[in-house]
């Protein structure tokens, strides 16, 4: 399909900013967009989340016969695929030059820097060998693939366990999961790419071009790196023309670069690990939050709470000390909190109590709240404020890594809140369905 | 069914109790409805709308445009041919633009038209059998706000329909709330484009981050979220 | 491999040369009569041969047409006798095609494209022998096509591989070192300005290093430079020669 034609208008102001020294997503020159690092319910099967690009990668084994020239190496086979799902600009069949010319970057930067053992995939010298395939799919194109697909092939390569195998004289056996735990690929380094736009023959650089900046840009270089400092691969090309002190700098930003998003993989990673030994659901489903149809995502934003902020303190002010803290609650589910029981409000509170509680920092919900603010601005980088006491929710993002994300709930009747302006948080008794939807998600209420 | 109106309908929901009209006795089905036999189907998912006094259509999410006469739209000029500029609106097919129908434009003097450039106009033909045609002057040959966009410093973003429409319905004040702190020009294309250019390439940047990011938000949201845009913007 | 002994404990290097030294170029150009630029260049035992056709008008793909500047098209491809295993190597493989690409990029950014638009120029290149640095030979060798056909160019373009080997970078690198394991990196740049054309590496080279080997391959391309320069002098003085003489 044709992709929409980019217009000169477009293409002037975006080069324009560059020159300003803006990007147009209200990013840093050296920023990266909000990175994910997610697994799928098998092992081996990871999906890599770049702002709004998307890139899964699923590893499989089977064993094979080994290369004549090498008899005792495993082979390391990469694949990527830009099937025409990701985006208008990618066509059906045969797969295009820039899609060789990443492929063969990955390649170069995972397999030729032996990030991957491949003697240890060795069974019967000369025989048999595993054959180690990853498969990289890029789902949405929304800029720079190149390093979400080596985020994503490199997770999935230290994610997998290949079945274990023993070898007793002529005969091989493959051990099913339940018979012996799977083995994981041994990894020596991970190599991740970096990806740099170049603008107005060079002068102007950025990282992790968007796909409109990717549009723009006359060039581009990728620098592969691992943790020790240790360039993997290093490619350069495209109408532009670049001097040695541009390149020796490009080396230099990605040492930053990579260290930061190793340090991701290994977090996500762990936490996956965690996860999986304490039995807890994990998985491709489980990371994709599911309250909203329309999208598969949704960020949080920040609300102002300021004047909220200034309530309560007021109020607190006003309430002066606690009597007594509430003794009779039960937490039903994680994350809630239920006083008394049934539909009824039975907790005979008035504000003061309400303050109390506030000051006790508790952990509460409202059941019926309505979800306010969410949607992401893609300028606010800034972390949502966080005001006052106890009038922000706070909710741990189902999978985001990065940074905690901050939820705001409110309570869905406003006019409760005008009715009574000394009330800085509303409770009702948590009923039955709604904590069940939202599990596995600390929240506070805020109502202003 | 009139006390579907204002919910949710899936495509193969059957309807029927409309309102006629009072003169006519006829119903108006817009997009998204059609008669099937005695019945009417839905065939798009969305919210079902009525206008008095008979018009039903039905309100969904969608990306792709499909032109309808009259609409005002942003396209952007792709190929010089002959007579005719072809113009990328978004739709099944390039649009065609006269290079007469502009204000002034005569055979001699042909307007100043380059291949990328943006042009906000009118559509004039718009069926499913016939490539939609655009105009850039009104029925008195005037321009009224038409033409080509100049590309110095302005900014276009890429938008659902919904989007669109909900900037340009009267209940919504993003745009007017917007303008009052940072003064800016635009255009809204009812084909998901809308141009934006504000003083500096930095208050242009806000503007079109904010346009874009209201989709899912109240009035009230939509506040709160420029009124932190404007205290980033000054701590800058 | 690992048995070999890459360098000596003299600093002489298999084949015999110092760490910085290239391989003996030998160049010729105009060697074809149809084509527009023709030339031949051995590297060592690395033999390539280039040939360019265009400007002309593009035939097919009519939708590969710049209406502002002429399409580059490359075509890489290895003889079936170049290396020492003799298979047929389908021009399809990723290796050729990725070769090409590269060969496009390089020379899409080095050639005045924007003289002739709405036209297509065709550089073909083949390897003869094959023994290391066969980037390197295609574009040294495009390159004097590229002058024979009298298109114009911003400067010359001129490749080299630099590798780094028992901790000590080494020029031009032949098929053993390649073969090594040895992190290398091949460099195509414009000799007068040091502008980079094209940069890419192989193999584990910690970032320390790169700026040692960087340097030395600049200096591996502007040798490359001098030689070649020189054999485009003498083939134009001898040209001009025989013009004048008739």
């Amino acid at each position: 399909m044709k992709e929409v034609p980019m217009s000169t208008c477009e293409r002037e102001f975006i080069l324009k900013a560059i020159r300003d020294r803006k990007r147009i997503d209200g990013r840093q020159t050296y920023d990266y967009r909000r990175l994910k690092v997610s697994f799928g319910m098998e092992r081996g099967c990871c999906i890599v989340d770049l702002g709004d690009t998307k890139v899964l990668a699923q590893v499989s084994g089977k064993i094979e016969e080994p290369k004549k020239n090498r008899p005792t190496e495993g082979s390391i086979i990469i694949n990527l695929e830009l099937s025409p799902m990701a985006s208008p600009a990618f066509e059906p069949g045969r797969p295009t030059e820039s899609g060789i010319e990443m492929n063969r970057i990955l390649e170069r930067n995972i397999r030729d820097s032996r990030a991957v053992d491949t003697e240890s995939l060795c069974i019967v010298a000369g025989e048999k060998v595993w054959s180690i395939r990853a498969d990289v799919h890029v789902l949405n194109d929304e800029g720079n693939i190149m390093d979400a697909a080596s985020i994503a092939a490199i997770t999935a390569l230290s994610h997998f366990r290949r079945p274990d195998v023993s070898v007793m004289g002529e005969e091989v056996t493959v051990h099913s999961p339940e018979d012996r735990d799977p083995v994981p690929l041994s990894v020596h380094h991970m190599p991740v790419c970096v990806t740099f736009a170049f603008f107005d023959q060079g002068e102007f650089l950025l990282v992790d071009p968007n796909r409109s900046e990717e549009r723009v840009m006359d060039g581009r270089m990728v620098v592969g790196m691992n943790m020790h400092r240790e360039i993997c691969t290093l490619m350069m090309s495209g109408g532009m023309l670049l001097v040695k002190e541009q390149v020796l700098r490009c080396s230099q930003i990605a040492t930053v670069k990579v260290a930061e998003i190793i340090e991701l993989i290994q977090r996500a990673l762990d936490k996956d690990a965690q996860a999986r030994q304490a039995g807890e659901k994990c998985g491709f489903a489980e990371s994709v939050p599911t309250n909203k149809i329309t999208t598969n995502r949704k960020e949080a934003t920040a609300i102002d709470t300021t004047a909220a902020a200034q309530q309560a303190s007021q109020v607190i002010q006003e309430a002066g000390p606690v009597d007594k803290p509430m003794s009779n609650m039960l937490v039903q589910a994680p994350g809630t909190v239920q006083i008394g029981e049934g539909l009824v409000n039975t907790w005979d509170v008035d504000d003061e109590d309400m303050e109390s509680e506030e000051k006790e920092g508790r952990e509460k919900s409202v059941t019926n709240g309505r979800e306010a603010v969410a949607t992401s601005k893609p300028t606010e980088r800034k972390r949502p404020v966080k005001a006052g006491e106890g009038t922000v929710s706070h909710a741990e993002g189902s999978d985001s890594e990065e940074e905690e994300t901050v939820m705001l709930f409110q309570g869905d009747d406003e006019t409760k809140s005008t009715e009574e302006p000394d009330s800085t948080a509303l409770m009702q008794p948590s009923n039955s369905d709604k904590p069940a939807k939202k599990k596995g998600k600390k929240k506070k209420a805020a109502q202003k | 069914m009139a006390d579907s109106v204002g919910k949710v309908v899936i495509p193969g929901d059957i309807l029927s109790e409309f309102r006629a009209s009072e003169k006519t006795s006829k119903v108006a089905l817009g997009p998204g409805l059609r008669q099937e036999g005695e019945e009417v189907l839905v065939t798009k998912g969305g919210i079902l709308r009525h206008k008095e006094p008979n018009l039903y259509w039905i309100d969904c999410h969608q990306r792709r445009y499909i032109p309808a006469k009259g609409e005002d739209v942003i396209g952007i000029v792709t190929v010089k041919s002959g007579d005719v500029y072809r113009v990328d609106i978004g739709a099944t097919q390039p649009a065609t633009l006269s290079y007469l129908a502009f204000e002034g434009a005569t055979k001699r003097n042909r307007p100043n038209v380059k291949v990328g450039d943006l042009v906000f106009a009118k559509l004039l033909v718009a069926n499913k059998d016939m490539e939609p045609e655009l105009v850039c002057i009104d029925s008195g040959g005037h321009s009224s706000g038409y033409g080509v966009i100049p590309a110095d410093g302005g900014f276009m973003v890429h938008t659902s329909l919904n989007l669109v429409r909900k900037i340009l319905s009267p209940n919504c004040d993003i745009l007017k709330f917007l303008g009052k702190n940072v003064p800016f020009e635009t255009a809204v294309g009812m084909n998901g484009r809308i141009w934006v250019k504000a003083k500096t390439p930095k208050d242009t940047i806000v503007v079109a981050n904010a346009i874009a990011s209201s989709e899912h938000m109240t009035n009230a949201q939509i506040r709160t979220m420029i009124r932190q845009l404007l205290d980033k913007l000054s701590g800058f | 491999m690992a048995g070999l002994e890459i360098i000596s404990d003299q600093g002489y290097r298999i084949d015999g040369r110092r760490s910085s030294e290239l391989r003996k170029v030998c160049a010729r150009m105009g060697v074809f009569t149809q084509a527009d630029g023709s030339a031949y260049i051995e590297q060592g035992n690395t033999k390539a041969l280039a040939t360019v056709y265009g400007p002309h008008e593009v035939r097919k793909g009519r939708g590969k047409i710049q209406h502002d500047r002429a399409v580059v098209n490359c075509q890489f491809s290895m003889a079936t006798f170049s290396t020492g295993e003799r298979k047929s190597r389908p021009k399809g493989d990723r290796r050729s095609q990725e070769m090409s690409m590269h060969l496009r990029q390089t020379f899409e950014a080095v050639i005045v494209t924007e003289l002739f638009p709405r036209s297509q120029i065709d550089i073909y290149v083949q390897i003869l022998q094959a023994d290391g640095g066969n980037y390197c030979a295609c574009v040294n060798a495009a390159t004097l096509a590229v002058i024979d056909a009298g298109i114009p160019m911003k400067d010359y373009v001129c490749a080299c591989t630099a590798g780094f080997i028992q901790d000590s970078p080494l020029l031009d690198i032949s098929y053993v070192e390649e073969s090594a394991g040895a992190p290398f990196l091949t460099v195509a740049m414009m000799p007068k300005s040091e502008q980079i054309v094209l940069l890419e590496m192989n193999s584990r080279l910690h970032a320390d290093n790169m700026e040692k080997v960087l340097d030395l391959a600049t200096q591996g391309c502007k040798d490359v430079f001098a030689v070649l320069d020189r054999h485009v002098r003498d083939h134009v003085s001898e040209s001009h020669a025989l013009m004048t003489a008739s």
